[in-house]
């Protein structure tokens, strides 16, 4: 009996949304637009983040020596710097090995360099994350590194990183107000939409009462309304992120090289199904609202 | 089946609708409800499915008092009771079948049943060829005769009208009150509200007849 009564009430609420187009198409369109949104800020902060990681993993440290310190004083620096921490490729850069690197970096230029003593340029340790580091350990380790003694500057990009995750964070706030805002539109759309046609049909649904419908039975079409409505709205979201992903990702990754280490999440069987399930259960909580204020009058 | 106790219906600070009404009601028997426009026949029949409350006094229905269903109690005791409305209440939308189909669907039958007796019930009322056409497409008469077919559909165990055959030329009337009397012999208890002398004369039976919301006669 669940069965037929259950396919009975759905195929209502597809006449009953077929029998009002207009505000049926202005709902799931409010709807497909605040879940595409919704979902490409999130596919996009994802891609920041994956950004954030790609750079930060490329993150390396370097420690300058104070001049008086010699080839010997380094090395055993080094050495107490990779005994301490196993997780750090550490490299002593000699004044020598640093004028050699100077001169290839430099090139046709490289004669400038002709008469000036190693002894000119400070000694320095390279240090390389073998695993990836979040911002916040490697400024502690900076920190830590910058105390031992004849360390007289550590750099690791410190502005650099404090831009990107002052981008972070403001990405992070913009979408989840932008999300929450167009949400609650489209809830506010939807719960609208059915309130509409609950109050175009409040005749049929007083007669429905009066031949012994109970408050669940007339509910249940214009939930069900809300739920169809969502999940209309989700496919097209889906349309709408799948050519995002086919066309405009690849473009852009093709035309800016810096963006090549972001790696969106793929559009996953589950996320696909997620973000469905998400439109039925907003188009749910909307009719849910108008029809719940209906009854109780 | 029906018991009202000092019942009083009033509207504001207006005259009451019903004043102290008692009267009993019987299993099985029919009941002429008569009486002049404003005596509260209508607001007597709306206590008894539910749809106007009492402001004193008590009504069992079936042996429930009314005041005191649940809310989820009222949309069964509606399901015992078929009523004819004096303005039909059809669903626009729906074709004549479904709408005699309604108060089966509610119940959970199937589209199957639904259609046979709706059928069934359609081909008493001579609407049979009309089971597909919406009601705005029919005459008064038909939508009326439409709104018995669902009344008596799922074999109510009362079944209240109000002018029932208010619609009708004489001819269907007396086709209409005859599936009424049927639907009585059968077991179902019949209140039918009229201000048809001339019906009263040709079926006499046990008639109530308010005025200004009193009882003024139980005969």
């Amino acid at each position: 009996m669940i069965f037929h009564v259950a396919w009975r009430l759905l195929r209502r609420a597809v006449i009953n949304l077929w029998r009002t187009p207009l505000p049926s198409l202005v709902a799931v369109l409010t709807m497909s637009i605040a879940l595409f949104l919704g979902a490409g800020f999130l596919a996009a902060l994802s891609g920041a983040r994956s950004l954030l990681h790609a750079w930060g993993a490329e993150a390396s440290l370097t420690l300058y020596l104070a001049n008086s310190a010699t080839d010997a004083q380094g090395a055993l620096l080094a050495e107490r710097v990779r005994a301490g921490h196993p997780e750090l490729t550490v490299q002593l850069v000699e004044r020598t090995v640093a004028l050699d690197r100077l001169r290839t970096d430099m090139r046709d230029l490289s004669s400038a360099l002709d008469g000036i003593s190693p002894s000119a340029l400070p000694l320095t340790i390279e240090l390389t994350p073998q695993a990836q580091m979040t911002s916040t350990e490697l400024r502690k380790l900076a920190a830590e590194l910058s105390r031992l003694p004849d360390v007289v500057d550590v750099e690791y990009g410190r502005e650099w990183l404090d831009k990107l995750e002052e981008l972070a964070r403001a990405l992070r706030a913009a979408g989840a107000a932008a999300t929450a805002l167009i949400l609650g539109a489209a809830i506010l759309v939807v719960a609208n939409t059915i309130r509409l046609a609950v109050y175009a049909r409040r005749d049929e649904i007083e007669i429905m009462k009066l031949v012994g419908a109970t408050d669940s039975y007339v509910r249940m079409p214009f939930l069900l309304e809300g739920v169809l409505q969502g999940v209309a709205g989700a496919l097209i979201a889906l349309a709408g992120l799948f050519l995002v992903y086919r066309v405009l990702i690849p473009r852009a990754q093709a035309a800016f090289a810096f963006t090549a280490g972001a790696a969106i999440g793929p559009l996953l069987p589950s996320r696909l199904f997620a973000l469905v399930a998400f439109g039925g259960a907003v188009g749910l909580l909307g009719s849910w609202l108008a029809v719940a204020r209906f009854l109780r009058k | 089946m029906i018991q009202l106790f000092h019942v009083c219906k009033a509207y504001g600070d207006e005259p009451p609708t019903l004043d102290d009404l008692s009267l009993e009601i019987g299993k099985g028997e029919f009941v002429w409800l008569t009486g002049p426009s404003g005596a509260g026949k209508t607001t007597l029949l709306k206590m008894l499915f539910c749809a106007e409350v009492p402001t004193s006094g008590q009504i069992l229905v079936g042996g429930r008092n009314v005041q005191r269903l649940a809310a989820a109690g009222v949309p069964m005791l509606r399901r015992s009771i078929g009523v004819v409305f004096q303005d039909f209440k059809l669903l626009p939308h729906r074709t004549v079948l479904e709408n005699v189909g309604y108060a089966l669907e509610v119940l959970g039958a199937s589209d199957r049943e639904i259609e046979e007796r709706a059928i069934r019930r359609l081909d008493q009322v001579g609407l049979r060829a009309k089971a597909r056409a919406l009601p705005k497409t029919l005459s008064g008469g038909e939508q009326q005769r439409v709104a018995i077919a669902r009344a008596l559909v799922n074999d109510p165990a009362i079944l209240l009208a109000d002018e029932p055959t208010g619609n009708l030329d004489p001819s269907l009337t007396d086709s209409i009150l005859a599936l009424i009397f049927d639907a009585n012999a059968r077991g179902t208890t019949v209140v039918v509200a009229t201000h048809d002398h001339a019906l009263l004369q040709r079926h006499q039976r046990r008639t109530i007849t308010l005025a200004g919301g009193k009882l003024i006669s139980d005969v």
